[in-house]
């Protein structure tokens, strides 16, 4: 096959992946129980209608009047079959709706193509990131595949279910019924949308797709309409889950996970190269013609958090940054078998990029995933970062905090181990960077529960304001949005 | 996929090359073939007739070619003299009237596709043994949900 499906198809971030026969598992706690946090990746048998959740814990602020959209795998198992990796369930839309004292949960899955058809055979079929093509399967595009998990992004009004190998998924934001495949203009139908768009504080949206050499942006205009659509030549066919931006450059970590070829699982058609190091782009918004280099030792990473340029040029973002891919290639897979298979914690990391060419790596030593930040300093400095932390015996973490970069140090709340922390996002109460609240959803193991968590972003060790339980344990989400 | 983007070569380079008069004269059977599904209603349905495997898989040339207006959710065209025996087709939506199956920056198809006994390609085009199907002496007819 040639240009349809080998060198062009799903020619994306979630097309790529790893040589297996290089990585050495330690797989140093396979075989322990999987009793308790298994149900992080338990499935989901229906849509959970309109429930009012049980306020468990402390007061709702009186000016609280948030809704928390979050998505994530929940369907892994049909039939005889398991899903080959944590990436490729069906994505799960739910609906926190935070308000007159209240707390709401609606969750629906995204109905896709991929859903349809495996319901229909009662099988898990589709090939993924780190799933096999088995009998039954029809792929003839990427959109065939799209599980539509990952993240969503409110553009324009309208609220899209992000993956990253195909195109957005458009939910009613009220109902979330799936209204179809979002195409931003007929010649760009089934163009991979990474699930990380960079969101400027107006409102304009800027995304990348496809991670073989060349990759493509996407601008959004803040109404939602389509801004820019290009090709941009990154020189190097890297896998990149994630990117980051500033006020004035598009910011193209290029780790040394590289695709080479095509073929199903993707994870297995990319292969780890730490010689060649992590190169950085940076790019002109303006002009996408216009590039800078920086190079660095080899790391692997999926998450960035926003950037910024200080008045002499010198740009800085934060990423958690890991040894190597051997999460991604590996043990996301095992953890569907309900193994453990211990990879190199991502660290919570500043990348600074000097003004004379020459980049560096400052590491805070902290376990971190998920980072988030205020939405407003998109673009601009800012003094914090939002993560999950305490990781421990479990795959998953247990604690959420905020990193100071001035003081080097966390203002951090541990749930303690039966608690499963998700990612945490920032809704603002006022002008300052603490002025506000971390809302997100743990998975609570020993009451079998999900939960939602509303903390003072000034006094995260306090713990939470007011904590929710719903009816029912939901697994882990992967990203969400406020609105 | 070399073969589903032949489609429109096929149609696009070899159409001249195919004589229907004189495949007529010995001809003994009528294809009615209806295409339905049709949701975009502009441009045109083209398609390509094939009478043996080889040829269907682009080693040989096509017997009939349709071009069809796509105005309605459904069209139909008579394919009049064919010699009774097995056939199938490979057939797109011509939508932006460009005669070409036209792709994302990416090279991916995104124009509506079509095989005969609406045939599910994989990564590539439906297989010539889920794609044929018989053509009798007299009348025929085959539908096609193109999508």
């Amino acid at each position: 096959m040639t240009q349809f499906d080998r060198r062009h198809f799903l020619g994306s971030g979630l097309f790529a992946a790893a040589a297996a026969t290089i990585i050495t598992p330690e797989r140093a706690l396979a075989g322990a129980s999987p009793a308790g946090w298994s149900l992080a990746v338990a499935d989901v048998d229906a849509d959970v209608p309109e429930e009012t959740l049980q306020l468990v814990h402390g007061k709702v602020p009186a000016n609280c009047d948030v809704t928390l959209y979050r998505n994530g795998p929940a369907k892994f198992r049909r039939g005889t079959g398991t899903s080959g990796h944590w990436f490729d369930g069906d994505g799960l839309v739910r609906k926190f709706r935070v308000g007159d004292g209240k707390a709401h949960l609606t969750a629906r899955f995204v109905d896709t193509p991929k859903r349809r058809l495996e319901t229909k055979l009662d099988a898990i079929v589709q090939p993924g990131f780190g799933s096999s093509r088995r009998d039954g399967a029809v792929v003839n595009g990427p959109d065939d595949t799209n599980a539509a998990n990952t993240s969503v992004l409110m553009s324009g009004g309208q609220l899209l279910a992000l993956w990253e190998g195909g195109s957005p998924a458009i939910v009613d934001p009220e109902t979330l019924e799936t209204k179809g495949f979002k195409t931003f203009r007929r010649d760009l139908k089934q163009m991979p949308f990474l699930a990380h768009p960079r969101v400027e504080a107006d409102g304009t949206v800027w995304n990348l797709g496809g991670n073989g050499k060349g990759t493509f942006v996407w601008k959004l205009n803040p109404d939602g309409s389509l801004g820019k659509a290009e090709m941009l030549d990154v020189g190097r066919a890297s896998y990149f889950h994630d990117f980051t931006a500033t006020a004035r450059h598009l910011i193209i970590v290029l780790q040394p996970w590289v695709q080479e070829g095509f073929k199903f699982p993707l994870s297995t058609a990319m292969a780890w190269k730490p010689e060649l190091g992590t190169r950085i782009l940076v790019i002109d918004k303006d002009d996408l013609s216009k590039k800078r280099t920086y190079e660095l030792p080899a790391f692997s990473f999926f998450h960035l958090a926003d950037g910024w340029e200080e008045s002499d040029g010198t740009i800085r973002f934060d990423g958690c940054l890991e040894e190597n891919p051997t999460f991604g290639q590996i043990a996301a897979s095992a953890l569907l078998r309900g193994e453990h298979i211990k990879a190199p914690s991502p660290m919570l990391t500043q990348i600074v990029l000097n003004p004379n060419g020459k980049a560096d790596m400052k590491t805070t030593r902290i376990s971190a995933e998920f980072p988030a930040t205020d939405r407003r300093r998109a673009g601009q400095a800012r003094r914090f970062t939002t993560h999950v932390a305490g990781y421990r015996q479990t795959p998953f973490p247990h604690a959420i905090a905020i990193w100071d970069w001035k003081t080097g140090r966390d203002d951090k709340f541990d749930f303690g181990s039966h608690q499963l922390v998700e990612e945490f996002l920032f809704v603002p109460t006022g002008s300052g960077e603490r002025d506000g609240w971390l809302m997100g959803t743990t998975l609570n193991l020993k009451e079998r529960k999900t939960e939602l968590h509303l903390i003072d972003a000034g006094r995260v060790s306090e713990g939470p304001l007011a904590t929710w339980r719903a009816s029912l344990p939901l697994p882990l989400t992967f990203h969400g949005t406020i609105a | 996929m070399n073969n589903l983007q032949s489609i429109c070569t096929v149609i696009a380079m070899c159409a001249a090359s195919i004589s229907t008069a004189s495949i007529a004269q010995n001809a003994a059977a009528k294809l009615d073939v209806n295409f339905t599904g049709i949701e975009e209603k502009e441009g045109a349905i083209l398609g390509v007739v094939f009478n043996s495997e080889d040829a269907y898989n682009g080693k040989g040339a096509p017997v009939r070619q349709i071009m069809i207006s796509a105005d309605k959710a459904e069209v139909s065209t008579a394919l009049e003299g064919l010699e009774p025996g097995v056939y199938a087709i490979k057939a797109f939506h011509d939508i932006d009237g460009d005669m070409k199956m036209s792709t994302n920056p990416y090279g991916m198809p995104i124009e509506p596709f079509a095989f005969s006994n609406n045939a599910v390609g994989n990564m590539g085009p439906a297989k010539w043994a889920d794609a044929k199907f018989e053509v009798k002496p007299g009348a025929n007819v085959h539908a096609i949900v193109i999508k």
